[in-house]
């Protein structure tokens, strides 16, 4: 069961994926296509990721702008979701990001081991969200690039 | 006593007939009876065969007779033949005490020999003169008085011609001899007595060992207890007793060396008999001296074998009743903090509701009230388990200085204003090690809480250091400092003595069931460590300290472990039989429930599923739609796969809600916070296992096979 043997192209082999993606899990997903040259399935599903992670960063930002009530929680939960699927898809940095998001939102450091205050977290939150966001653009161009995607 | 007498002719003169010899008496008052002849008594010579009486006076003042007779210091009395008194010796007026020697000359010995005059036992006297006389031997007494005075007495009858000349009588005052006689025999009989007593004693073993531990004596006990006889054992080295283990670490020698040294040397433990087989003596060893020199050494041994059986049983008994003991207030408490943890919740949910002030106020006084005895029920159940032993130190991830961080914080609203409260933390402590934080959390908790409660003004400080470090282990130092009432001294020994506080007096100012320490005590030394207290070295207040054996986490973290065992769990795919053929043959008959919240890991998973062929496979989003699903009827699932994480409901509450209504399907969470002890915990809380997230293919497959197989074997 490995990439390489792929036909329709290695998506490891793309510049910057390497960084990225666990090769393992995202074959896992790719095995799920009925068709290696359509890969409508994984498509869809990794199509699915873009909407929901820009739907979740999005909100994010909400959250962190306004601080309302619980918004720690809601970022921390946030977080939890979008480390889900991108677990799911592989997306690596992304996954380790969000799982950043769900620590700090518990006011916990990156490990989720020693307690920070709100004020460290506010600040944790503001950097790891961003980073996340730029992760995210890049793993999209490079799964883009791997579905042969030009618009959008 | 009565006098005794003992009449014992030793002397044998030619058998005499007794004859009367006596010639009267001279001049009264002149010491010369003509009829006595002192001079030649022993060898009467041939010459003097025939002669008769000398006329001569041999008892002249100048005479050896007069000499013999008047001065000897052997009181002595003469008396002829018809036991008239002829003459007495200066001596004898004065042991008798006469007044003087008139009142005695003359008389016959009846009269005498008369109990008036102070020597004592006159009739044996008398009577020893009689016989005398009757016989014509020499008669020798010994009498004893009842005022243990001891006279030796002799009365030699004097013959010449085959006729009694006299007898002299002499009394020896032999009290003093008498006494070391008896003395002597006292002592001999005491020795006789010994020597019987540990001879024949059979319930010690009692011998003499030589200077160099060689076995000089052996008693029956010994012959008894060790199976030696004496011909066997005596002259061999005692430590033939002791067990090569002893040998060879020189106890026998090292015990002599310590008898001599203290006088005594005792020791309890195995001693092994003639045949090999064993026993538990209690061994006393004791230096033996004579006059300042060793002798050696005599040893003492009892068999404590049966005692020590008592002993163990007894004590078996007691531990047995303790072990009740401890597992009924185990069982009690557990069955009292069910209750008390729906009471407390149900105070939560009422606190929510809308109180007027006061029903807010007396709600808090419940529930404050609730949260003090269920820390009490907490305790003692926690007591009891380390007591009984059967409490165990789980592995997880520790971080200690997160753990103290979030102590404090706990502690931050409850501390008084005028304490301040400072955390100095190691920055070589580690940042993640295997421990129970729990039980570390513990300690930490109540050696703070004890801190808060004790200190009015100051400051409360925790510590944490690294103390040593090995490639196993970290050693964490942990100390608790505080400006608080101290510690009395002479308080320090009971500290961590179960149920004690020192503050015990009617108007007990600090609340508590006195056992956090010793439950604090107990899990540090569970941790491989120690706690202690010394007092504030600033003065006022106190310092308790604990250390904890860590252990070096093998990976970073206990993520990668998990990822690394799945990677190997695809080594061994190729097996005989393909699981995955064999799961696609079972899929179809079999139904699902996928709970998830994600939708894209719902549709990856539904996808997976519908790859290894389950055609009925049901989702929920979330737990309170699981739950619904999962209990329709008749049961829809043969398995439900349980994300953990979920809105309105999670996984786990879920779970639990289904078990709670009896359903008993398989249900496996599903997971991305798969850190070692937290699966274990949904284990616990009723799922069937659990699967980490991104989940794996193969993982999958083993585990669903493994509960769809085991439901319909065949």
């Amino acid at each position: 069961m490995s990439a390489s043997d792929d036909k329709s192209g290695d998506i490891m082999s793309i510049p910057g994926a390497e960084d990225q993606i666990d090769p393992a899990t995202f074959e896992q997903i790719l095995e799920m296509d009925d068709d290696d040259a359509e890969r409508e399935f994984s498509k869809s599903i990794v199509y699915d990721f873009f909407g929901q992670a820009d739907t979740t960063f999005k909100k994010m930002d909400k959250e962190l702008e306004k601080k309302e009530d619980k918004y720690l929680k809601e970022l921390s939960e946030l977080g939890h979701f979008l480390k889900g699927s991108s677990a799911t898809l592989g997306l690596t940095k992304v996954k380790d990001s969000c799982e950043k998001i769900q620590h700090y939102g518990q006011l916990k450091d990156d490990s989720g081991t020693k307690d920070i205050t709100e004020e460290q977290a506010q600040e944790k939150l503001g950097t790891i969200i961003k980073q996340a966001k730029t992760e995210f653009k890049e793993v999209k161009e490079i799964l883009k690039e791997f579905y042969k995607d030009d618009d959008a | 006593m009565q006098n005794s007498y003992d009449f014992s002719p030793t002397l044998r003169s030619p058998s005499v007939s007794p004859t009367r010899l006596g010639q009267g008496r001279t001049r009264p008052g002149v010491m010369v009876p003509a009829s006595t002849s002192l001079g030649s008594l022993p060898t009467p010579s041939p010459s003097d065969e025939n002669v008769p009486p000398s006329k001569t006076d041999d008892y002249a003042s100048s005479s050896l007779a007069y000499d013999l007779i008047r001065y000897t210091p052997a009181p002595t009395v003469i008396l002829d033949a018809s036991l008239l008194v002829r003459h007495v010796s200066d001596s004898y007026v004065t042991a008798s005490g006469a007044r003087d020697r008139d009142q005695l000359l003359g008389r016959h010995a009846d009269i005498i020999f008369d109990s008036n005059f102070t020597i004592p036992a006159f009739t044996a006297a008398g009577k020893a003169v009689k016989a005398a006389r009757n016989t014509a031997q020499l008669q020798q007494v010994k009498v004893v008085t009842d005022t243990v005075s001891a006279w030796h007495m002799r009365a030699i009858p004097i013959i010449r011609h085959e006729s009694l000349r006299c007898i002299q009588m002499e009394f020896l005052d032999v009290t003093e001899e008498h006494q070391r006689q008896l003395e002597l025999r006292e002592r001999s009989y005491q020795n006789e007595t010994f020597r019987i007593l540990v001879e024949t004693v059979k319930d010690y073993a009692i011998f003499m060992l030589d200077p160099t531990g060689h076995v000089a004596t052996w008693n029956a006990g010994a012959q008894r207890f060790k199976g030696y006889t004496p011909l066997e054992i005596i002259g061999k080295h005692f430590s033939t007793f002791y067990s090569q283990e002893d040998r060879d670490k020189d106890k026998p020698a090292r015990e002599l060396r310590d008898a001599l040294r203290d006088g005594r040397c005792e020791d309890e433990g195995w001693r092994f008999r003639k045949d090999g087989s064993k026993f538990w003596a209690n061994v006393v060893i004791t230096p033996v001296y004579k006059e300042g020199v060793l002798l050696g050494f005599s040893k003492v041994t009892r068999d404590l074998t049966e005692r020590r059986k008592t002993e163990k049983s007894l004590i078996a008994a007691y531990e047995e009743a303790s072990k009740l003991k401890s597992e009924f207030l185990a069982n009690m408490s557990h069955e009292i903090r069910t209750p008390m943890h729906g009471m407390l919740s149900a105070l939560t949910l009422l606190l929510d509701t809308k109180l007027d002030s006061n029903q807010r106020e007396i709600t808090h006084i419940v529930q404050e009230s609730g949260d003090v005895l269920l820390q009490l029920i907490n305790d003692i159940l926690d007591y009891e388990k380390l007591a009984s032993g059967s409490f165990s130190i789980t592995h997880d991830i520790i971080s200690v200085a997160g753990i103290i961080q979030s102590v404090v914080r706990a502690h931050q609203a409850c501390h008084r204003p005028e304490v301040t409260m400072e955390i100095f933390l190691d920055e070589k402590l580690p940042r993640s090690a295997e421990g129970d934080s729990l039980r570390y959390r513990q300690i930490v908790q109540n050696l703070l809480s004890n801190a808060t409660k004790f200190t009015e003004t100051g400051y409360i400080r925790i510590l944490a250091r690294l103390q040593s470090e090995d490639h196993e282990n970290f050693t964490i130092l942990t100390e608790v400092v505080d400006t608080g009432i101290g510690i009395p001294a002479g308080g320090s020994n009971t500290l961590f003595t179960p149920f004690t506080q020192f503050d015990n007096s009617a108007t007990k100012r600090y609340k508590g069931t006195g056992l956090g320490l010793s439950i604090s005590k107990s899990l540090a030394e569970l941790m491989g460590g120690n706690i202690g207290f010394h007092p504030n070295p600033e003065g006022r207040g106190s310092v308790f300290w604990f250390t904890a054996k860590l252990k070096k986490c093998k990976q970073l973290k206990a993520l990668d472990a998990l990822q690394e065992n799945m990677q190997e769990l695809k080594l061994p795919a190729p097996t005989l039989v393909n699981p995955m053929e064999t799961l696609k043959a079972l899929a179809a008959s079999k139904r699902l429930l996928l709970a998830e919240d994600n939708l894209i890991n719902r549709k990856v998973m539904l996808r997976m599923l519908a790859g290894l062929g389950f055609e009925k496979v049901d989702t929920a989003i979330d737990g309170k739609e699981a739950v619904t699903k999962a209990l329709q009827e008749p049961a829809p699932y043969d398995l439900i796969l349980m994300d953990v994480n979920m809105p309105i409901q999670d996984g786990v509450s879920a779970t639990k809600e289904l078990r709670a209504k009896g359903l008993q399907v398989p249900i496996v969470a599903m997971t991305a916070n798969a850190l070692k002890g937290q699966a274990e915990s949904y284990i616990a809380k009723g799922m069937s296992g659990y699967i980490a997230k991104p989940v794996d293919r193969n993982l999958l497959v083993e585990l669903l096979l493994g509960y769809l197989q085991r439901k319909s074997p065949g």
